[in-house]
């Protein structure tokens, strides 16, 4: 209860500084809280617009939600989205099924470098994720301007996915099925987490790894499953991106989605129902950040913005001891 | 009166673990505080202390009081020297010290202190227990309390130790400190405090000189009367199944589910020994002789430089030791290598047991009912048990899953009277049942009571096998590293 109340608190809080903020910039506080209220759930268009961003927000936040109770910081999220979208767009042609999986691969694939670096040099993820996503930039970069640039030539992104890939569209809106795979994936990060052996032993090895050890957990093999399940689902994000709204690659496709898990996942405190809720609110912002681009002329860099005041209310609050004790189901 | 507590009552939730509790204290007065795991003792301690407020109630404190806890409270990858810094009221400045100065100051609050403890360099982490707790009490004198409260320190300490510190005690208490001293080994109270101070389900129940009180008088004030002798009559049970378990080894004791050949490592010189099923074995030792390494070893955390360990005749990979269940370990450093603080007591069991997770809250229940953990229910966080209450967390959570071998270190330490009687009691069942039981232990009489067949280690070389009979004679000099 309390932390749902520090969740709330910190959204909040991040909202109403965000407007004092533009207040210092000589915009009304109010005009400013009402254009990214309608701008994001005001209409149908906004509402869509708002689901679409959360779908992406909703999958990294979760892989950074099952790395972080492992006690890993998984901080690749950038990096697996990208090698997620790379796979799904190679494999595209044999299917929906096929590239999802393959983007879950690769994104288990490209967050075990993180572990194996761990296992043979001690190196600590924290720092190897982030100079993976550098790789995976790089390496996207050099794709979409090479090997997998449109037949066209023309601008440095790939040739669209075939239709039949596409993921298929919901009655009649701009939604995509995505949405529907990503509360599922959600409902099934809970239910490991929180039914499992499996996520009983992650999480003890999150919380105190010496005790997990003598309680027979083999800690290093438990904290490399949580990055490949973490890197999987960060893939899958990726491969969602591309089959259901961009449809081509092109070096930005991942679009930061990757660093504002981290956000989504500390406002929902770890908790993988709650990280519905999060990447909800942060879609909502980059959604409502992007009206107030149009309509005040304000940088829509303001939803990074509220990304990083939230995580500075949440130290603020004293949760960021995500770990502290307490039941947390 | 330099300290009066009036009327001070403190609940967590629906626990109340204080309930209504007075008490004055006297300059220069040396007080014993004993009760049963959950009594409420840490509780009261750290209201004196002001750590915690209390509910209700009045404390009024004339001066300063230091509380050394339970648990280790050390900044592990700090050197001793540095720990020391920390608390040192005298340095003026506290900037820019060397490592050099740092540590002549550390050696002079440890002389002033007049407790024994070398190597100031060292870091907290390489310290064996006894000398980490002795670090502990050393922080505290510097602070010059008013009143200084050991909670449980002997618990980890050597009877020499032991006797080093009552001495100190009683230096700092001729000098006008007055001393709060918590323990569950009731002779050493008897011995070291005039004044002794009862306290049962969060009441004090009896405040007593200890002249002419006995041991057996103090536990039947603990746990009441009408309990008393029903565990007196329990202990004659046990020491008669005991000694005739030993007697009657049947042909499926043959087998020896644990085997250590010529092991080596940082701190281990060559160690064999085997452990029989249906047998307690013990390793008798004084803490920082490489039992923490032994321990590790057998969990498969840290493999042997040279020699092996092997699992039912066969050399065990780590695997094996670590994640097959085979092994089930009830480590020595319960805080740390124990529970999971943060998870339920439901979720620290189900780590290990096999029974479905659905049912882990019912089954927790139930184990908490078998060993009497004071808890409010199976899914309070075990982080907020008293310290006997997690111990005994662990001990049910290993002991009743009867694993082929069971590596005890130092299992019953900081429990009370009642709940030691019943671990040995488990112990000895897990034996009856087939288990191999390795118990690692300082404590003679814990030795003595269970094993029948007792190894000492010293300096990482462990002794030959002695019979019960041998070891009377013999353990007191080998542990002391003499014979
Ligand atoms: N922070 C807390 N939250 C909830 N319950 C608590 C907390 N601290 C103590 N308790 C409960 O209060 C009771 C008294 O605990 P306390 O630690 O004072 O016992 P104790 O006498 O020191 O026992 P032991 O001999 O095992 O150390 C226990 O039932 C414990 O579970
Ligand atoms: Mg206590």
């Amino acid at each position: 209860m309390r932390r749902l109340a520090v969740g709330i608190g910190a959204a909040a809080l991040s909202l109403l500084l965000l407007a004092l903020a533009g207040a210092a910039f000589g915009h009304s506080p109010r005009v400013l809280l009402e254009i990214l209220v309608s701008g994001s759930i005001g209409s149908r268009f906004a509402l869509e617009g708002t689901l679409l961003k959360s779908v992406p927000l909703l999958l990294t936040g979760l892989a950074v939600v099952i790395a972080f109770r492992a006690g890993v910081w998984n901080i690749g999220g950038e990096g697996q989205f990208i090698v997620g979208a790379l796979a799904a767009y190679l494999t595209s042609r044999f299917g929906t099924t096929a590239a999802l999986l393959a983007a879950a691969v690769a994104g288990a694939l490209w967050a075990s470098i993180a572990s194996l670096l761990r296992v043979w040099r001690n190196a600590p993820e924290v720092l190897t994720t982030i100079l993976l996503n550098f790789i995976a930039i790089h390496l996207l970069g050099y794709c979409v301007n090479g090997p997998l640039q449109e037949a066209s030539g023309q601008y440095p992104q790939s040739d669209p996915v075939p239709q039949a890939a596409a993921l298929p569209l919901l009655g009649g809106s701009s939604l995509h099925a995505g949405i529907v795979v990503a509360l599922l994936v959600t409902l099934a990060s809970w239910w490991l987490l929180y039914r499992t052996r499996e996520g009983l032993r992650l999480r003890a090895t999150g919380f105190n790894p010496s005790a997990a050890q003598y309680a027979g957990v083999d800690v290093n093999a438990q904290i490399a499953r949580a990055m490949a399940l973490s890197g999987a689902v960060a893939g899958l994000a990726g491969a969602i991106e591309l089959l259901g709204v961009t449809h081509r690659l092109f070096e930005r496709v991942a679009a930061g989605y990757g660093y504002a898990g981290i956000a989504v996942a500390l406002l929902a405190q770890l908790h993988p129902i709650a990280t519905i809720a999060a990447a909800a609110f942060f879609g909502a912002l980059a959604t409502g950040a992007g009206e107030l681009q149009r309509s005040a002329s304000i940088s829509s860099s303001v939803a990074t913005f509220g990304q990083a005041v939230v995580i500075l209310v949440l130290i603020l609050f004293g949760s960021m001891r995500a770990f502290a004790p307490g039941r947390d189901e | 009166m330099m300290l009066t507590l009036a009327h001070i009552s403190k609940t967590f939730g629906a626990t109340r673990a204080i309930d209504d509790v007075s008490l004055d204290l006297d300059r220069g007065q040396v007080t014993g505080i004993v009760g049963e795991n959950g009594a409420g003792k840490t509780t009261l301690m750290r209201i004196i202390a002001g750590e915690i407020a209390p509910d209700t109630g009045n404390v009024q404190l004339d001066g300063r009081a230091a509380l050394v806890h339970q648990h280790f409270m050390l900044v592990s990858n700090f050197t001793v020297a540095e720990n020391l810094a920390l608390v040192d009221a005298t340095d003026p400045s506290r900037l820019f010290r060397t490592h050099r100065t740092l540590e002549r100051r550390a050696e002079a609050i440890i002389g002033r202190s007049g407790i024994d403890l070398r190597g100031v360099a060292r870091r907290v982490d390489e310290l064996s227990v006894g000398e980490r707790s002795k670090l502990e009490l050393i922080k505290a004198i510097a602070s010059d309390p008013d009143i200084l409260i050991l909670d449980e320190p002997t618990s980890v300490l050597t009877p020499n130790e032991s006797s080093e510190l009552f001495r100190v005690i009683q230096r700092l208490a001729a000098a006008g400190t007055a001393v709060l001293f918590i323990s569950h080994k009731l002779r050493e109270v008897l011995e070291v405090a005039p004044r002794i101070v009862v306290m049962r389900a969060g009441r004090i129940v009896a405040d007593t000189t200890s002249q002419g009180m006995s041991a057996e008088d103090l536990a039947t004030a603990m746990v009441g009367e009408h309990q008393a002798i029903a565990s007196i009559v329990g202990v004659q049970n046990d020491e008669n199944r005991a000694t005739a378990e030993r007697r009657s080894p049947s042909a499926e004791r043959r087998i020896h589910p644990l085997r250590c050949e010529h092991i080596s490592g940082e701190r281990l010189d060559d160690v064999t020994f085997d452990v029989p099923s249906g047998q307690v074995v013990a390793i008798l030792g004084v803490a920082g002789n490489g039992q923490v390494e032994l321990a590790s070893m057998l969990r498969g955390l840290e493999a042997p430089r040279s020699g092996a360990v092997l699992l039912d005749g066969k050399p065990a990979t780590r695997r094996q030791l670590l994640g097959s269940g085979a092994v089930g370990h009830i480590p020595e450093d319960r805080t740390r290598d124990g529970i999971v603080a943060q998870m339920s007591i439901a979720e620290n069991i189900a780590l290990t047991s096999r029974t479905p997770l659905r049912h882990a809250r019912g089954f927790a229940q139930r184990l908490i009912e078998l060993y009497s953990i004071r808890a409010q229910n199976a899914s309070q966080p075990a982080g907020l048990l008293s310290g006997g209450n997690q111990q005994k967390v662990v001990l049910a959570r290993e002991l009743d899953r009867r694993p082929a071998v069971i590596v005890a270190a130092e299992p019953t330490r900081g429990l009370d009277i009642a709940a030691t009687r019943f671990v040995h009691e488990q112990l000895r069942l897990a034996a009856a049942a087939g288990s191999g039981i390795l118990l690692m232990t300082s404590d003679l009489d814990e030795a003595f009571a269970l094993a029948s067949v007792m190894y000492v280690i010293y300096r990482g070389h462990l002794s030959d096998p002695l019979t019960p009979r041998d070891a009377a004679m013999q353990v007191g000099p080998l542990m002391a590293g003499v014979a």
